[in-house]
């Protein structure tokens, strides 16, 4: 399997100058995913995750930049990689999140993200939408037999 | 933040044996979009807690014959729902955790109470 096929293609991205307040309004809206930053081109810089957002807790929010609090991300990932190959480099790294990068947008364009969750599913050989069959409760099952 | 864990936990838990496979607890995660699944013996106290960061590391490894109980990352520690919010955001950043096991703490009793997760105390950094 190909990286592309396993990825989120929703990246949430937000700019260096962007305070946390925001990042943190930014991940609410987007079920706390984590947040890639971006410079005014769109090249990527780094990612903010939840952990180092609940770090600041106590702290004035709207005075904290998103740069003072990223990850400084420096791979390329190619979409076109095998999952594998991507999941030694999470191992190396540790790295919970890889930003895919396209080959083909010249500098360090976002367009996708892969996940420890997603490499969960992919060691789990369920088939991604396929999972409701597994609850799937027998037939003549209601909840009053629970 | 002032709050108190109970305040911002969610009650009940993912939960696996802990000789479960490492694919059985892969699916038990996948099924149930949850981040973590939480170890617990026959007499339901918590042994330890597999995230997906566990599952990435053990990657590699046989699924099928490695068990949750040999890449568990042990409970040595005790949150329960009195504690300060304060308390679990330092055991986060610790351990580089992002679900705490909350149990009730009472005479040395380890069952699974609840869970506080990280994007719950992110929810609440804004509303204050």
């Amino acid at each position: 399997m190909r990286v592309c096929e396993l990825m989120d293609r929703n990246v949430i991205v937000c700019d260096l100058n962007d305070s946390v307040k925001d990042v943190i309004r930014m991940m609410k809206a987007n079920k706390f995913c984590p947040i890639v930053v971006v410079d005014q081109t769109g090249e990527v810089w780094g990612l903010i995750s939840r952990l180092a957002v609940i770090r600041l807790c106590g702290k004035d929010l709207s005075q904290i930049s998103a740069e003072d609090v990223m990850r400084p991300y420096k791979f390329e990932v190619d979409p076109q990689w095998p999952v594998e190959r991507a999941i030694e480099l999470m191992k190396r790294t540790r790295f919970e999140h890889l930003i895919i990068i396209d080959p083909h947008a010249g500098p360090k364009r976002p367009i996708g993200i892969l996940s420890s969750f997603n490499v969960v599913w992919y060691m789990s050989h369920i088939e991604m939408g396929h999972y409701e069959s597994i609850l799937k409760m027998p037939e003549g099952w209601c909840p009053s037999m629970a | 933040m002032g709050e108190k864990v109970a305040r911002l936990m969610r009650r009940g838990a993912i939960t696996c044996r802990a000789e479960a496979s490492i694919r059985d607890v892969a699916q038990i995660m996948a099924v149930n979009s949850a981040h973590y699944c939480v170890v617990i013996n026959n007499q339901h106290e918590v042994l330890g807690i597999i995230s997906s960061r566990s599952i990435l590391k053990a990657f590699g490894r046989d699924l099928d014959q490695t068990m949750a109980k040999d890449i568990l990352l042990p409970y040595t520690f005790t949150i329960t729902p009195n504690d300060p919010i304060e308390v679990a955001i330092h055991l986060m950043n610790r351990r580089k955790i992002e679900h705490v096991v909350v149990t009730m703490g009472l005479t040395g009793n380890r069952t699974v109470f609840g869970m506080l997760h990280a994007e719950d105390i992110v929810d609440k950094m804004t509303q204050n």
